[in-house]
């Protein structure tokens, strides 16, 4: 399952979800796929019970606008917040730590968030968040490749 | 003599980010300043030029939390402008829709955003770890309210199935009729959650609130009515601008609302509207309110939690009677004039943190010429600042850190949509 997380009226911050857009036509069958704009709290709905779970989202850390960080979750809390930005109270760190405690959390979730720098009202992505998102398409296209071919995956599927 | 100036540069659980700055010298409170940036303005010039059956699906972009409240906000005024009247399942609909909103924004606030305070936790997270059982509840709550906006909106925020006149789409009895039972199970939670609200410990604090709602004649008020307050207001919609009116303050990017008459603060939200309404809440709403002993007027500000539990049973009973009684209409809009002058239309409804208020003005070609939005937290933020400053007077022996916590809780009272009054906002409260 691919997550794209986002508001797409705020310049970066829709960075996921045109992750997530150009990955379904990239992939089709076999992946589900969800945009989710609805505040990281649904989040927790989307994953809950599935086996591996890839998150695209927008990070704020300081580094480079465009940098890409990976980070996988288990079941061991994250060591420090995420740095996705939400304007509803509950970011995606919370998501992770609440999921956790309600045991209402994927195997193994993979998040793989894009510095963003820009969350202008109306406004695109800027250029070096734009390149990014077509290195993420590329990165997680791989990782699922991957993962279709793990073993405990596809036990998991029922495979 | 010593002056101190408290700055909480980001305020924690609320809707967005915001920033208070308060400066405190020779023990008096000198400055309380709550600092907005405004995204409905942005909106508001963002708006002009464009048709205005377009309105209702760019105004919902304003928030994330609210989309519906927008969404009924600008369809009444662009209907009011047209002349023309939704009634019967259409506004039924209109009514389920909004109870979906209710239903997913009251529990978030409550226990995701406020309850940490009366469990002396820092957040969701604590309370997740040593109450996992209310978090779930929050969670199931607002996983229906959510399902409903997505039956009816077409998806579960943002919706895009909401027109001037009413829907593109309306459902049919069977697809309404799958949430039927998972409405029950919601019935049982809300009323949990006001139980649970209930027995919490709440400072002691009452203040004399002018509160300002709708009123209508047959229902808890929530897409239309009158504008009422407990001080003598009764006004229709359309003489909001003479009563109400917004300044600029200095330090902020946001206006403030207040009465015209003696320029005095005002109090919209789940306080107000029970206080006017509380004849109208739905019979089991009405019945918990008062196995629980909620006074018929709530003046403290921190017991806004247990109203919006009871406000959370009224929209769930609501959206049950409406699914029960509902029959798909034959014609799912009503159709605009085929010849229209172009004219002024306001429209006002209760966004779950209380009055939202929209006026266009439209050309005879149909495009807005004008828009003006005033966001409930707007309206709110007068009041919010009276309360942080009474707050901080008699607090003025707590360390930095508890009185930004006091100041933090406070400030939730209100459930600010600081992302609908605002762009980005952080709080920050600083004693010289």
């Amino acid at each position: 399952m691919v997550i794209g997380l986002g508001n797409e009226d705020r310049g970066d911050d829709r960075c996921g979800l045109e992750a997530l857009r150009k990955l379904k036509k990239r992939i089709g069958k076999g992946v589900q796929f969800h945009e989710c704009l609805a505040g990281a709290t649904s989040l927790i709905d989307l994953w809950d019970g599935a086996d591996v779970v890839i998150v695209v989202d927008a990070v704020q850390s300081g580094k480079a606008p465009g940098t890409i960080v990976r980070i996988e979750v288990g079941s061991e809390p994250l060591s420090s917040p995420i740095g996705t930005t939400s304007t509803h109270g509950i970011s995606l760190t919370d998501a992770v730590s609440i999921g956790q405690s309600l045991k209402r959390f994927p195997r193994k979730l993979v998040i793989y968030g894009i510095e963003a720098t820009d969350f202008t009202l109306g406004a695109g992505l800027t250029p070096s968040v734009a390149r990014a998102v077509d290195d993420v398409v590329n990165k997680i296209a791989n990782e699922v490749a991957r993962i279709a071919e793990d073993p405990q995956a596809s036990a998991a599927r029922g495979e | 003599m010593t002056d101190r100036t408290i700055a909480i540069d980001y305020i924690t659980r609320v809707e967005g980010e915001g920033a208070l700055h308060v400066t405190i010298k020779d023990k008096t409170v000198k400055d309380v300043e709550l600092r907005i940036f405004e995204a409905p303005r942005f909106f508001e010039a963002f708006l002009r030029g464009r048709m205005y059956t377009e309105a209702p699906d760019i105004t919902a972009r304003i928030c994330g939390i609210c989309p519906v409240a927008y969404q009924m906000s600008s369809c009444n005024a662009m209907e009011n402008a047209l002349g023309i009247k939704v009634d019967g399942q259409l506004r039924a609909l209109r009514r389920l829709l909004y109870c979906g909103e209710w239903i997913e924004s009251h529990p978030l606030h409550i226990y995701l955003l406020q309850a940490p305070d009366f469990f002396a936790l820092p957040d969701a997270i604590q309370l997740a770890k040593v109450n996992p059982e209310a978090v779930t509840k929050a969670l199931q709550l607002k996983k229906i309210g959510n399902d409903i906006m997505t039956l009816l909106g077409g998806r579960e925020i943002h919706p895009i199935n909401v027109r001037v006149g009413g829907f593109y789409r309306t459902p049919t009895k069977e697809e309404l009729m799958t949430l039927r039972p998972r409405l029950d199970t919601a019935l049982a939670l809300a009323e949990e959650t006001v139980r649970l609200t209930a027995t919490l410990k709440y400072p002691k604090v009452e203040h004399d609130y002018e509160f300002v709602a709708l009123r209508h004649p047959d229902e808890y008020a929530m897409l239309d009515g009158e504008i009422v307050s407990n001080k003598g207001v009764k006004i229709p919609v359309t003489k909001y601008e003479d009563t109400f009116e917004e300044y600029h303050a200095p330090y902020a990017n946001a206006l403030q609302s207040v009465k015209k008459a003696g320029r005095t603060s005002y109090f919209v939200g789940p306080l107000a509207r029970y206080a006017i309404n509380r004849d109208k809440l739905t019979p089991r709403a009405a019945k918990i309110a008062k196995e629980v002993g909620l006074e018929p007027v709530v003046l403290n500000p921190y017991r806004g939690m247990i109203v919006r539990a009871v406000e959370t049973v009224m929209a769930v009973e609501d959206a049950i009677r409406i699914i029960e009684q509902y029959k798909q209409p034959e014609k799912s809009f009503v159709e605009p004039p085929s010849k229209f002058a172009g004219g002024v239309g306001c429209g006002i409804s209760e966004a779950p943190r209380g009055i939202l208020y929209h006026r266009y003005r439209i050309g005879a070609d149909g495009l807005i010429q004008e828009a003006k939005i005033t966001p409930p937290t707007a309206q709110n933020q007068k009041r919010m600042e009276e309360d942080l400053r009474d707050l901080i007077s008699k607090s003025l022996d707590m360390t930095d850190a508890q009185l930004t916590t006091a100041c933090e809780n406070s400030i939730r009272n209100y459930d600010p949509c600081i992302s609908c009054a605002t762009h980005f906002l952080k709080l920050n409260i600083t004693r010289e």
